[in-house]
């Protein structure tokens, strides 16, 4: 199976295979060479909570969250989030939208959190850096604000709402 | 070394309360229950809303609902807790730290009520509670207090006046002032006179007030505390210093004791000091004296004090074996201290890691559900935490979940000890601190005990790229396409979020062992 994968803004091609006692995963890093690993099965087992992961004469206990298109892998507690496409056109797709609020077409919750304060208006055309909402998660306040000039197409939160990590907070469209 | 109270095994018969409600949660509002437990005392736990599942929850004899998940409406509506209380027929209430902990009207109220405060008394908490009238008081009982100007000044001769008496370099700031706005350092003689001058037209041009006051200005300082303890016989002693340097958005998240900055005959002198601020308010119960420590000239001024027992007060119980809970508890009761000052002593070397659901780079808080959770374990190691597997950490509280607390024989031992809790630390599903820990713990600058208040700031450039070190790009990426192979060949429910009540169920079980 043939992905197209980001970490950290460096994009992958990555190809996955299934045998009977092992996977065969292939890494190519943009601009570098193909990297075939073997991992056997035994090697990669799941537990209760997570995949213990044993690689390259490490112990790994790993945990993977996620589906679809966006993993975020936790081993040593280090973590880090990957986005994976089959197709090569979602990826780029994907890392299209990727400018924060303005460039993309709605403006989504960072983390769970609570709506304390809008500013925008809909209808309203905004300048890039403007203060759109505050959002309180844990004792901190954050204003999120807008990267381009953008057109506030739909309100989708009130003061006072909790909202749900990656809720869409304000759609937008291109200012006429 | 210690007299405890008594010798008998703890009992209800000869518990000093029969019942404590606990206006807590989380981590603090389990550690006393702890201690309650240990001396027969029965424990009542409140919970808001969002707090249903939290651990504190679980592990105490009776939990009662306060309010909706915000703190206004829940663990800082006093009058609800005293109803509780009242309905559970509880004798004594602990506040643990935060919310309630520091405030004289719940005291008076709870004295109302009938129901001892564990903690000190109203006229305390007031003494402290505002810092300009603090700083007065302890100027009138010998503490010292960053050298300075007595309030405001006027003109260049008097500023230079000041800096004759306490020294170069000097802070000047605008009386009014915020946000980096009026506020010079000077270092040189010669600057002295143009940023005055500077600091009096910023401060009339952006705060309408062009006062300015001088303070000397102290290159590398380090935040230095005194843990100290009164009771209702007049009774104050310390218990010697903890180092809480390491912080990150002007709160700690790395504390230890002793401190390797403070040389004997300095740290003797703190806390005779912290003493002497203590017994000049009639201080009852558990406190903590900052002060500001110059570590140039190993000179220490008073900051504030903080009238509760602290989020860091494990470490001071490992290095000098007193359980300070129980302590608050017996004096509450009106007994005196079970330790005098000649017994105090400090033994070893602790160190404590504040775990945080946030992210290690920006600090942003990470609230969410945990999946994988286990706690280190082994040798000289105490975990205060209220993580569990399934547990989703709310958004309304403090993103603290865990501390990690470590005793070694030596500063060295205690801190290889640290690193090895914290690498045996599993904890998945929202983002925690504890690469940066590992980061600090590593740094040059935190083992040779140089570290002061701007240290994370001040080394972020070389922090931030070591904290994800520790694991290949590769191993995350195999593990996703891996993951990804799977759920697309078959769709596996086991990674989706979706979880079964009777496994979450089973998991809060089994951690109550």
């Amino acid at each position: 199976m043939y992905f197209e994968a980001e970490l950290q803004g460096r994009k992958y091609k990555v190809d996955v295979h299934e045998e009977r006692h092992s996977w065969k995963v292939s890494l190519q890093l943009e601009g570098q060479d193909w990297k075939h690993y073997d991992v056997s099965k035994t090697d990669f087992q799941h537990a209760e909570e997570y995949v213990s992961f044993l690689f390259e004469g490490k112990s790994y206990l790993i945990d993977v969250l996620g589906q679809d298109t966006e993993y975020t892998v936790f081993a040593r507690n280090s973590f880090r989030t990957i986005k994976i496409f089959n197709d090569e056109m979602l990826l780029h797709e994907s890392l299209k939208k990727g400018g924060g609020a303005g460039s993309n077409v709605e403006l989504k919750a960072g983390m769970p959190g609570k709506i304390i304060e809008i500013f925008a208006k809909e209808g309203e055309v905004v300048k890039a850096g403007k203060p759109l909402l505050i959002m309180e998660a844990m004792k901190m306040e954050n204003e999120m604000r807008a990267s381009s000039d953008v057109k506030i197409k739909q309100i989708c939160v009130k003061q006072g709402d909790s909202v749900e990590n990656g809720a869409v907070l304000i759609k937008f469209e291109k200012p006429s | 070394m210690k007299t405890m109270h008594s010798h008998e095994i703890s009992t209800p018969q000869n518990a000093p309360f029969k019942k404590i409600l606990i206006a807590n949660r989380g981590e603090i509002a389990i550690r006393v229950t702890r201690a309650c437990r240990e001396l027969g005392i029965g424990t009542v736990a409140v919970f808001s809303d969002a707090d249903r599942e939290s651990l504190h929850v679980f592990l105490a004899d009776e939990a009662y609902h306060i309010g909706p998940s915000p703190s206004k409406e829940s663990y800082l509506n006093y009058k609800k807790i005293i109803e509780v209380a009242k309905a559970a027929g509880v004798d004594a209430i602990h506040p643990g730290y935060g919310f309630l902990s520091e405030n004289p009207i719940f005291v008076r109220a709870c004295k109302e009520a009938g129901i001892t405060f564990i903690g000190p008394t109203p006229e305390n908490m007031e003494s402290m509670g505002d810092k300009l009238s603090a700083k007065a008081l302890m100027k009138k009982a010998g503490v010292p207090l960053v050298p300075g100007s007595d309030g405001g000044v006027e003109t260049v001769e008097e500023a230079l006046a000041v800096v004759k008496k306490i020294g170069l370099p000097i802070i000047i700031k605008a009386t009014a002032g915020g946000g980096g706005k009026g506020m010079r350092v000077v270092r040189n003689e010669s600057e002295i006179e143009s940023a005055f001058r500077a600091c009096r037209s910023e401060g009339q041009n952006y705060f309408a007030n062009p006062t300015v006051y001088i303070e000397r200005f102290i290159n590398d300082p380090k935040h230095i505390e005194i843990q100290v303890f009164g009771d209702t016989h007049g009774n104050v002693v310390h218990l010697f210093e903890r180092e809480c340097s390491v912080q990150r958005r002007h709160q700690k998240i790395i504390e230890e004791s002793p401190s390797v900055s403070v040389p004997m005959e300095v740290k003797l002198k703190m806390g005779e000091a912290a003493v002497r601020a203590a017994k000049s308010i009639g201080y009852v119960g558990a406190g903590t004296i900052e002060f500001i420590f110059d570590n140039q000239t190993k000179e220490f001024f008073f900051m504030e004090m903080n009238t509760r027992l602290q989020v860091e007060h494990p470490i001071t119980e490992l290095v000098i074996g007193v359980d300070l809970v129980k302590e608050q508890i017996f004096v509450a009761k009106g007994q005196p201290l079970s330790f005098k000052q000649e017994n105090i002593k400090q033994k070893g070397h602790a160190i404590e890691a504040r775990i945080c659901a946030e992210d290690p780079t920006t600090y942003k808080p990470h609230p969410g559900q945990i999946r994988a959770c286990r706690h280190p374990q082994g040798p000289f190691l105490r975990i205060d935490s209220y993580a569990y597997p399934g547990y989703e950490v709310p958004i309304y509280y403090d993103p603290m979940i865990a501390k990690v607390i470590t005793w070694g024989d030596t500063r060295e031992e205690a801190i290889d000890r640290m690193q090895r809790a914290l690498a045996e630390f599993v904890l998945t599903g929202i983002k925690t601190n504890i690469v940066l820990h590992r980061t600090i713990l590593g740094h040059e600058k935190f083992l040779d005990g140089s570290y002061t208040t701007q240290f994370i700031e001040k080394n972020f450039e070389v922090l931030e790229p070591q904290m994800f070190r520790e694991v290949n790009d590769k191993v995350f990426l195999i593990a996703a396409a891996i993951t990804a192979f799977e759920d697309r060949k078959s769709k596996d429910v086991r990674r989706f979020n979706v979880r079964s009540n009777w496994r979450s169920l089973s998991r809060k079980i089994a951690l109550r062992t």
